[in-house]
């Protein structure tokens, strides 16, 4: 039996009830192993899964770091524990974005040589893998050497997590040449030039979906602006689309015909099936779940969160950072 | 993290392991970690903060049991020396 992966039962809008759903249907439908952290009192019928007792929970707006530190017995901090301690290959929650960072940096701690640990978000592509975005949202200002190494770790990730030989990595900025953006694209230009790394250069908004480049590199900031306007985006047309589809019996009918192919590629757009975002550079695993995600999104959040440990993703980023540690 | 077996709980010693902790936080080495330069501009975001006082708090607890940072005290530590000074008065024997 392979380690379980540590979920938080209390985390999200829809916990623990959804959560625990999401649980079993990992159980049941994939066949992982999972382990349930939360307050027995408060998380209801388990499902039959295996339960972690802690006392407290982390609310979604408790402020993260002080509430890690205040609360060690929440359910955030002792999954990120058991992963620490060797008894969960992996942490999953759809909790407190910040406070989830918080526990997993305090507790597992950052691979050697990482500055700042960053958030990974897949971006899906219509005719091969997902596009990797770095940095979601978890350092608002960046450095450029900060952004060098999101791109190596994020090039270790895709290059494990989804089978990529040499993922190439393109950095976010107002213009495919060298010389536009800001001070800091310009100067993490050169770097990424100079980094050994599959640089294919400046990508821009236009070309995120679906993106030139395996990887995007950009500042926390700009990259969870671009990732929101995203997902409106999305939302938008999509409302367009349904919108047109039911304005008169002609178009309905159209419709029946076209919601069978409409839905899944919906679907694909969605957080929901994506299974969240990863935390990179930490020495352990942890999926950040969307913080409305439902049953469906906790079950691929999990799934999402297996793949990474089978495809040695913590090993690859370590020896991306430190290659002369292989 | 920093040795502090046989360091007496001087100024000079707390400055040590705040600096050695911060600087290893930051993938830096000690030499840049200037002692009345804002913690920002050193490039310690709140949460590179919240690792600098748990690596302190585990450090000095070695030596002085239950030893403990108040979260409510965060704010006014704006950079090495304040974190320093705060530290030396919570000290004992400092």
């Amino acid at each position: 039996m392979t380690l379980p992966i540590a979920l938080d039962a209390m985390g999200g809008d829809y916990a623990p009830d959804l959560v625990i759903k999401g649980a079993r249907r990992a159980v049941d439908e994939l066949g992982l192993n999972v382990t349930l952290v939360g307050v027995p009192e408060l998380m209801g019928d388990p499902l039959g899964l295996p339960v972690v007792a802690c006392t407290e929970v982390i609310a979604m707006d408790d402020e993260p770091g002080s509430s890690v530190r205040k609360k060690k017995d929440s359910s955030l901090v002792r999954c990120a524990e058991l992963v620490r301690d060797g008894h969960a290959s992996a942490m999953v929650s759809a909790g407190n974005t910040g406070a989830t960072m918080a526990s997993a940096l305090l507790r597992m701690g950052r691979l050697p040589g990482v500055i700042r640990p960053c958030i990974a978000t897949p971006i899906p592509n219509p005719d091969r893998a997902p596009s990797t975005m770095v940095d979601a949202g978890a350092n608002a200002e960046c450095t450029p050497e900060m952004l060098v190494q999101f791109a190596q770790l994020a090039a270790a990730f895709a290059g494990a997590r989804f089978d990529i030989a040499n993922p190439s990595v393109g950095l976010l900025s107002i213009g495919e040449e060298s010389s536009k953006g800001t001070p800091l694209v310009k100067e993490t230009h050169e770097m990424l030039a100079a980094s050994g790394l599959n640089f294919f250069g400046n990508v821009e908004g236009r070309d995120l979906i679906p993106a030139p480049v395996d990887v995007i590199v950009t500042d926390g900031f700009t990259g969870n602006v671009a990732l929101k306007t995203l997902e409106g985006a999305f939302k938008f047309i999509f409302s367009l689309v349904m919108g047109a589809i039911d304005t008169n019996d002609e178009t309905r009918q159209a419709g029946k015909a076209l919601y069978p192919y409409l839905i899944p590629a919906a679907n694909n757009l969605t957080p929901e099936h994506q299974g969240g975002a990863m935390l990179l550079g930490l020495n352990g695993l942890c999926v950040i779940s969307h913080g409305s995600s439902n049953d469906t999104a906790i079950m691929n959040a999990l799934r999402v969160a297996s793949e990474m440990h089978a495809a040695g993703v913590v090993e690859k980023m370590r020896l991306a950072i430190r290659p002369d540690q292989s | 993290m920093s040795d502090v077996s046989n360091a007496a709980f001087d100024r000079a010693a707390i400055l040590t392991i705040v600096t050695n902790e911060l600087a290893q936080i930051l993938e830096t080495s000690p030499d840049e970690i200037i002692e009345d330069v804002p913690f920002a501009d050193l490039g310690a975001d709140s949460l590179a903060l919240i690792e600098l006082v748990e690596a302190i708090e585990e450090v000095l607890s070695a030596q002085v049991a239950g030893f403990h940072i108040d979260d409510e005290d965060l704010e006014n530590l704006v950079c090495v020396r304040d974190a320093v000074d705060y530290v030396v008065a919570k000290l004992p024997n400092a």
